[in-house]
């Protein structure tokens, strides 16, 4: 009886596998390789043009080669590389959420948030480079609030490289953020390649749960009015460039105490300077002591660089989020093409393929509770 | 103000209002004993950017309220940059006004003046309590004592003209610090029109000056109270920035302007952007519609600390502890809430209610004012609350601060560096020691 028992539990058994198999809950599906049922959140696509001119972005200028937008240009190159792709057409964007059009973005660029932490969890797709105030129709939006203000209150923190071709260590950028001493790093680009290390974005100004010390919930609320998950429906920042005002090989008596500091807890940058995660670091130990500055380009395109940038940050990477084909796009060694910190592809590649950052011992699980 | 009774009277009312007419009847057949026998609430009150509405103020509000409370009220415009003088002579003198109105949270009198919380008190039976801006601006921690009462309050943003800045790419304004020197710089080669903030000692360069050296992520003393001018780079970040400006876009006008210099110069076009109260737009609105109408607002500039902007005015009243008429004061400033609907209106909108159920459709009134063109141009004030912090942030408004305002310690630092006479690290350790006897001063006190 017993063995008549065990042998219909293992028939039931297979034939619930058949029947899973058949209808393809084994991971069968077309982005991502985790379960249906936690696929839950969609990948990140580019927005349709009516949702860009109702939140006052003027689209004639986002579909020329200088704002490279996705679904029109860059669709090889940096940061994909050889057959690699940076976006795909996808007819199920659309479908997921009416805003968004059918080109789903796979570059996918880490960050660090800006909590505090500096945890390496934030992932943007960076859909479009903003050159000028040209791309800002002044059209409010539904709230009768221009992009251009909402804009202000997000600040991605870009490090341009200041050590050029040869060698030589730039204390200042190159145009109207500068000093106009010479020599001066290049800031008319914030492509991978040309950044001394990853992004930091402030997903978290405003952030609902109060997570950045603010009172949201206060009257009046402190901290930013708006929030970005919110209020930024783009996904738009405005690019706060920060360098380094003193050479890394010789930093002096004040900087240099805090650059070793830095340097232990961060690591190094492509430049040899510290690594910069949080604000802390930035505005209190390199900014307060003469270390370090920060600025942004001429919002009349002057410096030819991205103003803005139209990369939304991705709400909630999990259970979906990131596809099977998509891709990370993080600073890496030029010695030996190896990441710059590794921890992003670690959170990247458990978030791709099982939905979920990784343990605290660094293993991938899936999330089964159901929940 | 209380609502004047129309309410009929019944001939029971008639005779007994006989009947106390001739009980009292030398008082009222002696119109002289009346006048004795009345009371007097004197009220010193800084003068409003438009005259306006110290008329209204005066020969409507006040006189209604005298009317109402068997008072004669006397008030007294003082103009803004005799404020802090007048005040320090009555307080020397013990005696003066019953009421004093400032236009800045006026912590230095703190012991000179009643505990407020009464009054807040009486307000918040019918408006609810004060916002955390109010607070910040009139309460004393350590005293655990409110020294002033504020109704209402003028944020301070950017205007500019929308023409100028158009032709440099800017059509919405510069947006942060960089791009104001970058885009004022083209505006003055191509047009000869320099920036125009306020430089000189005076409210609008105190307020200016503040703002931008808090948005540089420096602050004249923590929230703690510890002086701290002098503890970080950027103070000398935002001195050579403000020198750069100067130097780039700026003109030398700006060092010889008296008060409300910057605005006569918008208004004349000679300058292309300055930081000020709205009134400077409803001085435009009024008079050069023409001009008013190539005026944007825009929130403040970004800088390191953020969108951030101390308020144009703070409108904060004071019962003197030695006020001869101390009950009709405290029933006077109460009573001012009730009209807060009213003065928004008579101020032209520059008044911003401290209760903002007294005015509930601020915000479509922003969206879509009659006297704009465009109308909605005053939408950029919407949020207006969020980015204006109490002078005294990150902490309370404190004597220290207030005396370091009055003094004009930071428009003089500025201007030290500005006109070559200081090196920006002279000029901030120069700061740091005067704030730092301020400081000490007020440790003995």
């Amino acid at each position: 009886m017993k063995i008549a028992r065990r042998y219909s539990l293992l028939a039931l058994s297979m034939l619930a596998l058949l029947v899973m198999a058949s209808s393809g809950a084994f991971a069968q599906l077309t982005t991502t390789g985790t379960l249906p049922s936690q696929n839950f959140n969609h990948p990140p696509c580019d927005f349709t043009d009516a949702f860009y001119t109702a939140n006052g972005i003027n689209v004639a200028q986002l579909n020329t080669p200088g704002a490279g937008r996705f679904g029109f240009f860059r669709r090889f190159g940096p940061p994909a590389s050889g057959s690699q792709v940076n976006w795909v057409n996808d007819p199920t964007c659309n479908t997921d959420d009416p805003t968004r059009k059918n080109v789903r973005i796979l570059a996918t660029t880490g960050g660090y948030v800006d909590d505090g932490t500096g945890a390496p969890t934030d992932f943007i797709s960076i859909i479009a480079f903003v050159l000028s105030q040209n791309f800002f129709t002044g059209v409010a939006n539904a709230r009768n609030i221009q992009m251009v203000d909402i804009v202000s209150h997000f600040e991605a923190y870009a490090a341009p490289k200041q050590r050029l071709a040869d060698g030589k260590f730039a204390l200042t950028p190159c145009g109207t953020m500068g000093t106009g001493a010479k020599p001066c790093f290049p800031v008319t680009s914030v492509a991978t390649p040309t950044l001394r290390q990853d992004w930091r974005f402030a997903t978290n100004r405003n952030a609902i749960d109060g997570s950045d010390g603010n009172a949201p919930l206060a009257t009046p609320p402190s901290n930013s009015p708006f929030g970005y998950f919110c209020d930024d429906m783009l996904g738009m920042w405005i690019v706060t460039y920060f360098w380094f005002t003193v050479n890394p090989e010789n930093p002096g008596p004040v900087c240099g105490p805090i650059f070793a500091n830095l340097r232990r807890k961060n690591g190094t940058s492509l430049d040899g300077t510290p690594i910069i995660k949080t604000a802390d670091e930035l505005n209190n130990q390199l900014e307060a002591n003469g270390c370090g500055a920060e600025g942004q380009e001429d919002v009349g395109g002057a410096d030819g660089g991205a103003v803005w940038i139209i990369c939304p940050a991705i709400m909630d990477p999990r259970n979906g989020a990131i596809a099977r084909d998509a891709f990370l796009d993080t600073v890496r060694k030029p010695a030996n093409n190896t990441p710059l910190d590794p921890a992003f592809n670690a959170n990247f590649n458990c978030l791709q393929t099982k939905g979920q950052f990784p343990q605290p011992d660094g293993t991938c699980v899936a999330d089964t509770s159901g929940l | 103000m209380p609502k004047v009774q129309a309410t009929k009277p019944s001939r029971r009312d008639v005779v007994r209002l006989a009947a106390a007419t001739a009980a009292v009847g030398p008082s009222v057949a002696f119109p002289d004993r009346t006048l004795a026998n009345q009371r007097t609430l004197k009220i010193a009150k800084w003068a409003h950017f438009l005259p306006d509405y110290d008329e209204w103020f005066a020969s409507v509000l006040a006189e209604e309220w005298g009317r109402q409370h068997d008072t004669k009220v006397v008030v007294d415009h003082i103009p803004v940059e005799s404020i802090h003088a007048v005040a320090a002579a009555e307080v020397a003198a013990g005696s003066g006004h019953d009421v004093f109105m400032f236009p800045w949270p006026p912590a230095e009198f703190q012991r000179h003046v009643i505990d407020h919380a009464e009054i807040y008190q009486t307000v918040a039976f019918k408006f609810g309590n004060l916002d955390r801006f109010a607070h910040r601006s009139t309460f004393d921690p350590r005293a655990k004592k409110y020294f002033a009462f504020a109704d209402s309050w003028i944020p301070a943003p950017l205007h500019y003209f929308e023409d100028h800045w158009r032709e440099v790419g800017m059509p919405l304004g510069p947006v942060h610090y960089g791009s104001l020197r970058s885009g004022g710089q083209r505006i003055r080669e191509a047009f000869g029109v320099p920036c125009g903030l306020a430089l000189a000692p005076s409210l609008e360069s105190n307020i200016t000056l503040h703002t931008l050296l808090y948005a540089f992520r420096s602050h004249v003393v923590d929230a703690a109270g510890n002086v701290t001018i002098g503890k970080t780079a950027l103070t000398v970040e935002a001195l050579k920035y403000v020198k750069a400006l100067y130097e780039d876009a700026g003109t030398p006008d700006q060092l010889a302007w008296g008060p409300s210099g910057n605005v006569r110069a918008m208004l004349a076009r000679k300058t292309s952007s300055t930081i000020n109260a709205i009134s400077l737009l409803r001085m435009a609105e009024k008079g050069e519609p023409e001009v008013a109408s190539k005026i944007r607002l825009s929130p403040p500039l970004l800088g390191h600390a953020g969108v951030f902007a101390f308020p144009h005015v703070t409108n904060c009243s004071v019962v003197w502890n030695f006020a001869q008429n101390r009950e009709g004061a405290k029933q006077f400033l109460a009573d001012l809430i009730d009209n807060s609907r009213t003065a928004y209106e008579k101020s032209a909108g520059c008044n911003f209610p401290i209760y903002q159920k007294t005015v509930p459709n601020l915000i479509a009134w922003l969206e879509d004012d009659p006297r704009a063109d465009p109308p909605y141009k005053y939408k950029a004030l919407k949020d207006a609350l969020y980015w204006t912090r109490n002078l005294g942030f990150p902490g309370y408004a404190n004597p220290v601060g207030m005396e370091v305002f009055n003094s004009f310690v930071i428009p003089r630092m500025f201007i030290s560096v500005v006109t070559g006479k200081s090196s920006p690290e002279d000029a901030v350790q120069a700061a740091e020691a005067e704030v730092t006897r301020i400081a000490d001063r007020w440790k003995q006190v």
